[in-house]
């Protein structure tokens, strides 16, 4: 398997959980949503390519595609994707419904 | 030297609680229940991530590298100690950084659409002088 095959299993987790926030109406603010991830892809950038750098981790390169953002490898930032989607969906589907709040 | 990377994961970490308390972005979100919810979205994160490590871990994806940062405490083969609290950081960072901007992009849009009026006139005015 490889690593964007990987990649688009979870991302579909993270997909389906951020369809059913919307679904019920309590989907994240998109803006605030789409700003985020930019902040994580840029600090995914500078902080993967440390790591990477420093040797904390290593990759089989028969398992990923060859595209890297300097040492990174692009299906690594499917984590900042994951990060910046699913986690606003779970918060805003665990917000109180609206009639409760009195 | 063996611990530097969980220092820093630790220090990066609790910068992260400080901003949460005073700005109030995450656990100390005003909305109700705020800690509570904090608290599932971060585990979920977490044991979510995880999963995916594993998974990647065990198709040999990628793997822990040789380096002196590490304490070498593995909570599964290949998979650090570290990586829990590296995965811990990503999910409050993603957090802090949505709960913010979820309050400062309407205020900066409310501001934009406030001075609006001000700025045609100003474009006028440079235009008379141009």
């Amino acid at each position: 398997m490889t690593y964007w095959a990987l990649d688009a299993v979870f991302l579909a987790a993270v997909v389906v959980v951020a369809l059913v926030a919307l679904a019920v109406r309590r989907p994240p603010r998109p803006l605030a949503l789409a700003a985020g991830l930019a902040v994580l892809l840029l600090l995914t950038v500078v902080f993967d390519n440390v790591m990477i750098g420093v040797g904390l981790v290593a990759y089989d390169p028969a398992r990923i595609s060859g595209v890297f953002v300097g040492a990174a490898p692009l299906e690594d930032f499917a984590y900042a994707v994951a990060a910046a989607v699913l986690l606003p969906s779970l918060w805003a589907l665990l917000s109180p419904r609206r009639g409760s709040q009195g | 030297m063996g611990a530097l990377y969980l220092v820093a994961l630790a220090i990066a970490l609790a910068g992260m609680v400080v901003l949460d308390r005073r700005f109030r972005l995450f656990f100390w979100h005003p909305a109700p229940h705020s800690a509570r919810r904090a608290g599932i979205v971060l585990v979920v994160g977490v044991v979510f991530f995880l999963g995916w490590d594993v998974a990647g871990i065990r198709l040999g994806i990628f793997f822990r590298g040789e380096t002196a940062f590490m304490t070498g405490v593995q909570l599964a083969p290949e998979l650090p100690l570290e990586e829990v609290l590296f995965l811990t950081l990503l999910c409050y960072l993603a957090m802090n950084a949505y709960g913010a901007l979820a309050r400062v992009i309407p205020l900066v849009e409310e501001r934009t659409s406030a001075a609006r009026p001000r700025l045609e006139t100003t474009t006028r005015d440079t235009g008379e002088h141009g």
